[in-house]
């Protein structure tokens, strides 16, 4: 392998992470937090990709702009859905949230798959596909600037969960429920709010990746299966480990896939099992929040 | 709606046909109407639905003596293949239906293929081009488009054409039947012409992002670069060459260019990308069927689709499997099952499609895949074969940052 | 009800199913057989999922592994048939269900479902990889069989077998550690059963129950691709059975299974567009109202006590109540 591929498979490995890290920031969060395993994560992705879509066809706004709207409409469907439909079984045994939150994924997609279409579809702004050259490197510019939100949004949560009063609730809520209820937080609410920034997250992810891919009602999927991945590379516990496991599941993609492009999954999940059986916690991770 | 205005002729049709009580033969079809290949779906139903309301229009079909008007009865398969094996057994069994019509794509061809050849009822498909299916030695399905193997040679020979020295290729393509066959067959008619394959591999169906495997390829400086999957493949293989700055001499896809949702997507990216083709309007067969000619055909079609600009090959090869069809029933004189099936093994016939003719396993070997390009003026011309071309094909496409 | 009076009962219901194939069409046959299947599956998924609570999330690698095996061996030169292919595959999946059993039940909840659905993922890819023994993406294609009544039979024997074999081990020793693992692990193995043993027991029983499976569908469909047999739907579909019927009982299962395939077969000629998102409903609502699945809604409703309408808003509150948070 030459330095320059080595140079670019680096570089893609970087900006690879970036998004990847956000795709699983809402996901680690709510496991985290509520012990979800939020299956329907995907379709969180994908609304949030449509609205982008949308926002930029009608009105020609552009994607990156259209981020903290497509958050905002998230936080308040993954709010309702959270209060209406997740709290009623949250303490039920994990399989039934597992499968509340699968069902909840079918009925979205195929919902999406009805109203709009299965068209693909991608957002191509007038400056898609221009970066800028380091060497025998290419860095295209919507990745570049997919990273930066990713970082800045992954350092946000951080700085939210530790500094502001009700990140602090949320944190607390995530480790002892019922101490938390006994101080005086309101359990249900807050679930509402961790539900609702997770889906914002995603949300976000998905307008970022509708310039980058071309999607259609199916994106989601395998984005929630490498949320579970990334996860438990970097373990449960806080943002930091997030942006590790984000990190270290883009090498493993990008190195497999300029090796054996055909068994990726396989090596992945092979490493995945792998890990779980040697340090279930994650590379770094303490099982919590 | 579209939709609605279908089903309400498929509604009437269907009442209609009861009153007539049985003087109707009915096709039975599983297509992707939704799912990864739903667009693709969309053609293949137009295009079946089109030469069905054409041969109603024109009388009919007769049969020793009496005249039959032709139905299609179809149910969307979501780009699942166990679905379609479900669903032509439906058809058959249930609802059923005289003779099926294939499924868009090979996967499923090839589990709607075994079960027709269960209850003995033929099928011409015409979307599903892997020779896999055939060499089970099946007796009941025909394919009436070209094999898969053939899909980029039109592309590898017209940019010969252009550049006799033209040394390297690269070629990426999906992991799924047809598009290995494809892959397959680009590498083997490449060495042939003397280029050399500097990286072959296959990405898993579904993939979203190929930026390994084309910083691979970017390393081996490839002179042209070929992609054999399906629309959405393509569409992320350009996407990501461009942000990745690989620009070859020439690329081109299996799948993918010949639809209009690939210039939608991609804009000006699409410019100079070649796309291999079953068929063009520009093309020159003159044939023995209700439209004659290519052009005349794509009139045909305009006037019925008016938001069609240029009409993808699915839907031209799928109405003339209604053809064959109708030229299999009438030469058989029966609606038989076993007798249409010997009819169409035997059928030779030229029609605004091509030729179309069957060898021993049931592909049409006979008909040539033609070579499309999209050009800075923002149509989309056929460049291959040079005889029936519109336009030479452009050569070498500039590299992404210098346009 | 009596006993002799429900053996009587069993006895019609058997002898209707038996004689089936004769009134109906082949393809409603198919569709039974389909439940059928689907009921196998689901048993063996009761064995670890219900009984010994590890919600396995990969079974469907064993489905797939019991398809390729018995497709392969019929295919192979030997030319096996199919009564001597489907064991061999119900065994390679148990071992293969052993193998991976013994690291990957040592982790719990989320995790183990995690790691056996990469698992089944896993070996999807594989499949379709491993070009030289499966024929990869393009798939093999059994020899062709015409009597549809053949699956139906081979099935329903299965099936019964199944009922048995549950029943049989429910009220054995094994059953009880089960259930004990399933409680309280830790007391379990304190009281000196031997934990990994009964686990990895119960998970190659699942993996022969849907290897089983895997090779009657097999040979029905005759085309057999990584894509259709390893997919994550029908390890979804075999817990949803279970968990409609009702996880840890004999009936559940295939009572699940019956009422999941007519609601989606019927769903699906109705709402051709729609109808998963019906069917995400119905999943939804089961989880939400029902958990615990049908057999034991009738138990409850069974029992002595005040009926009516108000009966069945608590009965169906029941859940929400005790899961929620205020």
């Amino acid at each position: 392998m030459s330095s320059a591929e080595l140079g670019q498979i680096a570089v893609n490995a970087l900006l690879l992470s970036g998004i990847l890290a956000l795709v699983a920031l809402g996901f680690s969060l709510v496991w985290g937090i509520m012990n979800i395993v939020n299956l329907s994560h995907g379709a969180f992705i994908v609304l949030g990709a449509y609205l982008t879509f949308w926002m930029y066809a009608i009105w020609k706004i552009d994607p990156f702009v259209s981020i903290p709207i497509s958050m905002a409409v998230m936080f308040g469907l993954g709010y309702l859905i959270q209060r209406s439909l997740i709290n009623q079984v949250i303490r039920a045994p994990l399989l039934a949230t597992f499968l509340l939150t699968f069902g909840l994924e079918i009925l979205i997609v195929n919902l999406i798959n009805y109203f709009f279409k299965a068209d693909t579809r991608s957002v191509q702004p007038a400056y898609s596909g221009t970066g800028f050259t380091l060497g025998p490197v290419r860095v295209p510019y919507i990745r570049l600037g997919a990273l930066f939100v990713s970082l800045a949004l992954v350092l946000a949560l951080g700085a939210f969960l530790n500094r502001s009063r009700l990140g602090r609730a949320i944190r607390a809520t995530g480790m002892d429920l019922d101490a938390a209820r006994l101080s005086g937080v309101k359990v249900a609410t807050i679930y509402g709010l961790t539900f609702a920034i997770g889906a914002a997250l995603a949300g976000a992810a998905g307008s970022l990746l509708s310039t980058q891919v071309a999607f259609d009602p199916n994106l989601g999927g395998p984005y929630t299966q490498r949320a579970f991945v990334i996860c438990v590379l970097g373990g449960l516990g806080n943002v930091v480990n997030v942006l590790i496991g984000a990190a270290l599941y883009a090498v493993i993609e990008v190195v497999v896939g300029s090796r054996l492009p055909a068994l990726s999954q396989a090596v992945t999940f092979g490493i995945l099992v792998l890990l779980l059986i040697v340090r279930p916690q994650g590379i770094a991770g303490k099982g919590f929040y | 709606m579209k939709k609605s205005a279908t089903l309400l002729a498929l509604a009437f049709w269907m009442a209609a046909a009861c009153a007539l009580a049985a003087d109707t033969i009915v096709f039975g079809a599983a297509i992707s109407i939704t799912g990864k290949t739903a667009k693709e779906g969309e053609y293949t139903r137009d295009g079946y639905q089109f030469a069905i309301d054409k041969i109603n229009e024109l009388g009919g079909i007769k049969v020793g003596g009496k005249t039959y008007k032709l139905e299609m009865k179809y149910y969307d398969d979501e780009t699942k293949p166990e679905r379609t094996a479900q669903l032509i057994e439906k058809l058959i069994n249930e609802d059923k239906v005289n003779l099926i019509l294939g499924p868009y794509g090979s996967s499923p061809t090839g589990t709607a293929a075994p079960i027709c050849e269960r209850y003995k009822i033929p099928m011409v498909e015409a979307n599903g081009s892997a020779e896999s299916i055939f060499s089970k030695g099946y007796k009941y399905t025909f394919m009436i488009l070209s094999p898969a193997k053939l899909y980029l040679r039109g592309i590898i020979d017209a940019v010969r054409s252009k550049d006799p020295k033209v040394k390297t290729v690269a070629i990426l393509g999906e992991n799924e039947s047809f598009s290995k066959e494809v892959a397959g067959g680009a590498a083997e008619y490449a060495k042939e012409k003397g280029l050399s394959v500097v990286y072959d591999e296959l990405y898993p169906t579904n993939a979203q992002d190929v930026s390994a495997l084309l910083t691979a390829i970017k390393g081996k400086n490839a002179d042209i670069i070929l992609g054999s999957g399906h629309l959405q493949d393509s569409l992320l293989i350009v996407k990501q060459s461009k942000d990745l700055g690989v620009s070859p001499k020439a690329m081109g896809f299996s799948v993918g260019p010949s639809s209009p949702e690939f210039r939608a997507n991609l804009g000006k990216s699409a410019d100079y990308i070649f796309g291999a083709t079953q068929w063009t309007e520009a093309l020159k067969y003159n044939g023995d069927d209700p439209w004659k000619t290519p052009k005349a055909f794509g009139d045909a079609f305009r006037a019925k689709h008016p938001n069609y600009k240029s009409i993808p090959y699915q839907v031209a090869e799928s109405a003339v499997a209604v053809i064959a069809y109708q030229k299999a029933i009438e030469k058989a004189a029966s609606l038989d099952p076993t007798k249409v099936r010997d009819a169409l093994a035997a059928i030779d016939v030229m029609t605004y499609y091509g030729k179309v003719k069957f060898d021993s396993r049931g592909v049409n070997i006979y008909k040539p895949m033609a070579a499309e390009q999209y050009q800075p003026d923002g149509n989309k011309y056929t460049v291959w074969p040079a005889d029936v071309a519109e336009k030479p094909p452009l050569y070498p496409m500039p590299a992404w940052d210098k346009r | 009800m009596p006993k002799p009076l429900r053996f009587l009962l069993f006895a019609v219901i058997l002898a209707g199913l038996l004689f089936l194939p004769r009134v109906v069409s082949p393809y409603k046959l198919l569709t039974y057989t389909t439940v059928l299947c689907l009921a196998l599956m689901a048993q063996g998924w009761n064995f670890i999922g219900g009984y010994t609570g590890y919600a396995a999330f990969g079974n469907v690698a064993f489905f797939g592994i019991g398809a390729y095996t018995t497709g392969l061996l019929m295919l192979s030169k030997w030319q096996l048939p199919f009564f001597a292919a489907a064991p061999a595959g119900a065994l390679l999946a148990a071992i293969v269900a052993t193998a991976i059993g013994l690291p990957v039940l040592r982790l719990k909840g989320h995790y183990f479902a995690i790691a056996t659905l990469g698992v089944a993922e896993a070996l999807r890819q594989i499949a379709a990889t491993w070009d030289s023994l499966t024929q990869g993406a393009t798939g093999i294609d059994l020899p062709v069989r015409s009597d549809s009544s053949f699956f139906y039979y081979v099935a329903l024997a299965l099936v019964v077998v199944g009922l048995v074999v549950t029943a049989l081990l429910e009220r054995s020793k094994l059953g009880y550690g089960w259930v004990a693992i399933r409680e309280d692990q830790d007391a379990a193995r304190m009281l000196g059963i031997n934990t990994t043993l009964f686990k990895v027991l119960a998970f190659a029983l699942s993996a022969v129950f849907a290897a089983l499976a895997g090779a009657i569908v097999a040979y029905q469909n005759i085309h057999v691709a990584p894509d259709d047999f390893f997919k994550v739907e029908y390890t979804l579909r075999m817990i949803i059975a279970c968990i409609i019927g009702g996880t840890g009982s004999v009936w559940g299962p295939v009572l699940g299974a019956a009422v999941y395939q007519l609601l989606s077969t019927y769903v699906w000629s109705h709402f051709i567009e729609l109808h998963p998102t019906v069917l995400g409903l119905i999943i939804i609502f089961f989880i939400v109202f029902l958990p615990r699945g049908l057999m034991d809604l009738f138990r409850r409703l069974a029992r002595p006590g005040p009926k009516g309408r108000r009966i069945w808003r608590d009965l169906l509150l029941a859940n929400v109540r005790a899961s929620r948070v205020q």
